[in-house]
């Protein structure tokens, strides 16, 4: 009789322990590493575009929004720099052009919220933008400078894919800056564009660098628009925004892999993925399963960390 | 059989009283408050833990709480209608997807906002908390620092904190003279746990204290020094005899002699914090809990 109170008295001490450890590994682990510790991820840049040209394989690569934004400011080179060392596959950047006509990295139209400084970034001198500092996520200035595209460009070469968003209008002066720093092949371009527009508009880049038309699954041409880019010389990837995740067209994107365009869904936000998002995603990683089971294989996100943790345990990262 | 039961009554009792000392964590640590030590460094985090979540919302108070910070710094203000709500800002433009002053809108009005995340990114689902809501949310874990409450919403803020059985889990702190709160708050200044500011920019910051030392007597002073030639840097001797706590800010250059979060990042965490807590700090507020935490038990810093 001992024995058996003394076997419910382990089990006791065995659930607590159990449930113990089990809240240890709920804690995920986004913080930056301080001391060098086992990650090193670095994957060479011709897997990384050999991956992103492949849309059969079972590889999921991960797109940084803004770079990795909680740990140093957005658009900062250490943001950049953070991605690289986690194994991120592509940073997302934003491009503005100065009054006197440089290319630097920030996200709104005035650098307000981002910098100690005041004022639209178009009319705002180089000179100007090099004395201010970056501030962090809660508005707080750093060490820490606004960067050129150039500089972004020369940490990214032969390390991570890189998506200039904003650069679509002026991407003349965009190519000049990866050509001068040997980073032509690791650039993506996205457009929410019809072919038509974009052989008109951006031709002479579409054997250069890498575009990837935005189709917009609420709109009703939608189908017709990925027709349309799929009878020839299909693009790498499609950019689909799915604000429901009952939309039909989701079916399709097994056959769009197929055919050879790779699928990209942003978890950024509920309205890119049906709610199927990171703030979600966080709490529970099992939502990232929606991705998997749709076959989408291209995913921005606001949590790198944790969905590189997440496809690295199912074997779907390197 | 009835032995078999009652040592079975034992025995979930005591799990139970396990279950129930694991829930009363937050009296640990105002122990540690209370008993300042160089073996324990209290680890505050500044709104939350904001890269993860919202600052000063639900989110980033539990992710402090799953991390095993001591203290969570949290702003609160008063709107239109007379609710205590988590809010840094006099508006709600940049934290939330609304616009206009907390005391120029009602609770209701804020609970149709959404809070943004850090850098802006809007579409969050995560409403603005009420002071109540994080108190019944921390209780029994954590213990908070109300910013913000000094010398306007005290009052305000202890009708909440004797409503949720609360009073001993919140650190109200200050810049005014003793005096001046006394007058103020009167007698409600022995029933809370204060802790003065100790600015460098106070010309009297020695007489600030004494007044305090002479009267309420706290135990803990949050120490701001721009450099190592003022005052206030000096007075860390003071505190030590005392022994009194010292809760130094990582935050930014100006709070600490540029010893921050920031400078941990950049060139490794002796530089920065290692050198706070050489220095005699108790406790040290961060914008970094989880590297910060990773630290100090690295160092054998957390010995319970």
């Amino acid at each position: 009789m001992k024995f058996i109170v003394l076997s419910f008295n382990l089990l006791l001490v065995g659930l607590s322990l159990s449930c113990k450890q089990e809240k240890n590994n709920k804690v995920l682990d986004e913080s930056t590493v301080l001391v060098e510790k086992n990650t090193n991820h670095l994957i060479s840049i011709d897997s990384l575009i050999a991956n992103l040209e492949d849309s059969n394989n079972n590889q999921v690569m991960v797109v940084a929004h803004r770079g990795d934004w909680r740990n140093a400011p957005e658009n900062s080179l250490q943001a950049i720099e953070n991605c690289i060392k986690m194994g991120v596959d592509m940073v997302e950047i934003d491009v503005r052009e100065t009054k006197d006509g440089v290319l630097i990295l920030m996200h709104d139209e005035a650098i307000d919220r981002t910098t100690t400084g005041k004022g639209n970034v178009s009319e705002l001198t180089w000179e100007y933008l090099q004395t201010l500092d970056l501030q962090d996520g809660i508005g707080h200035s750093t060490s820490h400078k606004i960067p050129t595209l150039e500089e972004a460009l020369v940490i990214t070469k032969d390390k991570i894919l890189v998506n200039l968003d904003k650069s679509y209008e002026i991407f003349d002066k965009c190519f000049k800056v990866a050509q001068k720093t040997g980073t032509v092949n690791q650039v993506i371009i996205k457009g929410a564009k019809t072919r038509n527009e974009v052989e008109k508009e951006f031709g002479q880049y579409l054997d250069k660098v890498y575009f990837m038309p935005i189709v917009r699954l609420a709109n009703p041409d939608a189908p017709r628009m990925v027709e349309d880019y799929l009878k020839d010389s299909v693009p790498v990837a499609f950019e689909f925004t799915v604000p429901q995740d009952t939309i039909a067209f989701i079916e399709q994107f097994d056959e769009i892999r197929e055919k050879g365009s790779s699928v990209w869904v942003n978890s950024l936000w509920p309205q890119h993925n049906g709610g199927h998002d990171d703030e979600r995603a966080v709490l529970d990683q099992t939502i990232y399963d929606w991705f998997i089971n749709n076959n989408i294989d291209i995913i921005q996100t606001d949590r790198p960390q944790v969905l590189l943790d997440y496809l690295r345990s199912k074997n779907l990262h390197k | 059989m009835k032995k078999i039961i009652s040592l079975l009554v034992v025995n979930l009792l005591f799990s139970s009283l396990v279950y129930t000392q694991e829930q009363h964590r937050a009296a640990k640590i105002l122990e540690h408050l209370k008993n300042p030590s160089n073996e324990y460094i209290l680890a505050v985090s500044h709104r939350g833990d904001w890269r993860y979540a919202p600052e000063n919302s639900l989110q980033a108070i539990q992710r402090c709480i799953d991390l095993g910070v001591d203290i969570i710094e949290l702003d609160f203000r008063l709107t239109k209608d007379g609710h205590l709500i988590a809010m840094h800002d006099e508006t709600v433009n940049r934290t939330t997807n609304g616009n206009g002053n907390v005391d120029e809108l009602t609770l209701d009005q804020i609970r149709k906002f959404r809070l943004k995340n850090a850098a802006g990114v809007k579409h969050s689902r995560q409403q603005v908390p009420t002071l109540e809501e994080v108190m019944m949310m921390v209780k029994g874990k954590v213990m908070v620092n109300l910013d913000k409450t000094e010398s306007r919403w005290v009052k305000e803020a202890y009708e909440v904190l004797k409503r949720t059985g609360t009073i001993d889990h919140a650190i109200f702190k200050g810049n005014d003279d003793f005096d001046v709160m006394r007058e103020k708050y009167g007698s409600l200044m022995d029933r809370i746990i204060y802790m003065p500011k100790l600015w460098s920019e106070n010309k009297d910051v020695r007489s600030y204290r004494e007044k305090f030392e002479t009267t309420i007597n706290p135990f803990y002073y949050e120490t701001l020094f721009d450099n190592t030639e003022v005052e206030t840097f000096k007075m860390i001797k003071d505190l030590k005899k005392d022994n009194d706590g010292f809760l130094a800010i990582a935050l930014w250059d100006e709070l600490c002699a540029g010893k921050t979060d920031e400078l941990a990042m950049l060139e490794g965490p002796e530089k920065a914090w290692g050198w706070l807590v050489e220095k005699g700090a108790t406790a040290v507020m961060t914008d970094r809990p989880d590297e910060l935490l990773k630290y100090l038990e690295q160092k054998g810093l957390r010995n319970e």
